[in-house]
């Protein structure tokens, strides 16, 4: 192989470690996190950034034709499909589950949120950063 | 060339490994939104292992099989969480009503 081979091969390769490295990171998320609300985070990541990854170092590894430009469309449709398929399954979940109360903090109205957000920042530019432990609130 | 070979043949053994762990998780997995969630994963790699395939065999055409793979598995988590939405409120309603019959039978 000459050196431009190599240097094809060494990108491409690169790539897909990055992508192999997301997954990794995703199978781990989902293992992690204790909630399917927080899994959801991490299994949406690996649809798009590793998928795009593997798929462009295979695109460096096919050249320039015909299934380099399927490979982007597949790229291309996944960005549009992966977030409404979270959003579906974030929906279902939030629909069918009875005892939400036990996983996150619920505010029937968004104004409640947003007031509570804007005293937390008033409190911290008027005052040193005091406690910022936190309980995580997810806005439904 | 040898080289992509070995790649091609080492990437798909590797997708296949963390596959089975998805697996895992579908089977664990507490609520359907998790089983949903981890059969859209299993589609994602698959989607990955499809174009490795194609690189492999050099048949264009595997690709078209992917990008149709992709709408597919997209459909699929939408219909299920549809189909599942709906049938919890109607077993909601159902039992909303056995509890009011009794009720207003007084």
């Amino acid at each position: 192989m000459t050196v431009i081979e190599w240097i094809r091969f060494l990108t491409g390769s690169l790539f897909l470690l990055i992508g192999i490295v997301m997954f990794f990171t995703e199978l781990f998320g989902v293992f992690h996190f204790k909630y399917v609300l927080n899994r959801m985070h991490a299994a949406a990541m690996g649809d798009t950034l590793a998928i795009s990854a593997c798929l462009l170092g295979l695109m460096i590894f096919s050249g320039f034709n015909f299934t380099t430009l399927k490979l982007f469309l597949i790229i291309v449709f996944l960005w549009f499909a992966s977030p409404v398929s979270s959003h579906v399954l974030a929906r279902l979940e939030t629909a069918t589950n009875e005892n939400l109360n036990k996983y996150c903090e619920i505010y029937e109205d968004i104004t409640d949120l947003e007031r509570e957000l804007a005293a937390r920042n008033d409190t911290e530019t008027g005052k040193a950063p005091e406690k910022t432990e936190e309980k995580e609130a997810s806005a439904l | 060339m040898e080289i992509y070979h070995t790649l091609y043949i080492a990437l798909l053994a590797l997708f296949s490994f963390l596959l089975l762990i998805c697996l895992i998780r579908a089977v664990k997995g507490p609520q359907v939104a998790d089983r949903l969630m981890a059969v859209n994963m299993m589609g994602t790699m698959v989607m990955v292992m499809i174009s490795v395939l194609a690189l492999l065999l050099n048949e264009g055409y595997l690709v078209d099989i992917c990008l149709i793979y992709a709408m597919i598995s997209f459909l699929s988590v939408v219909v299920l969480s549809k189909v599942y939405i709906g049938i919890y409120e109607e077993r909601m309603r159902k039992k909303n009503e056995e509890e009011d019959i009794p009720h207003d039978s007084h």
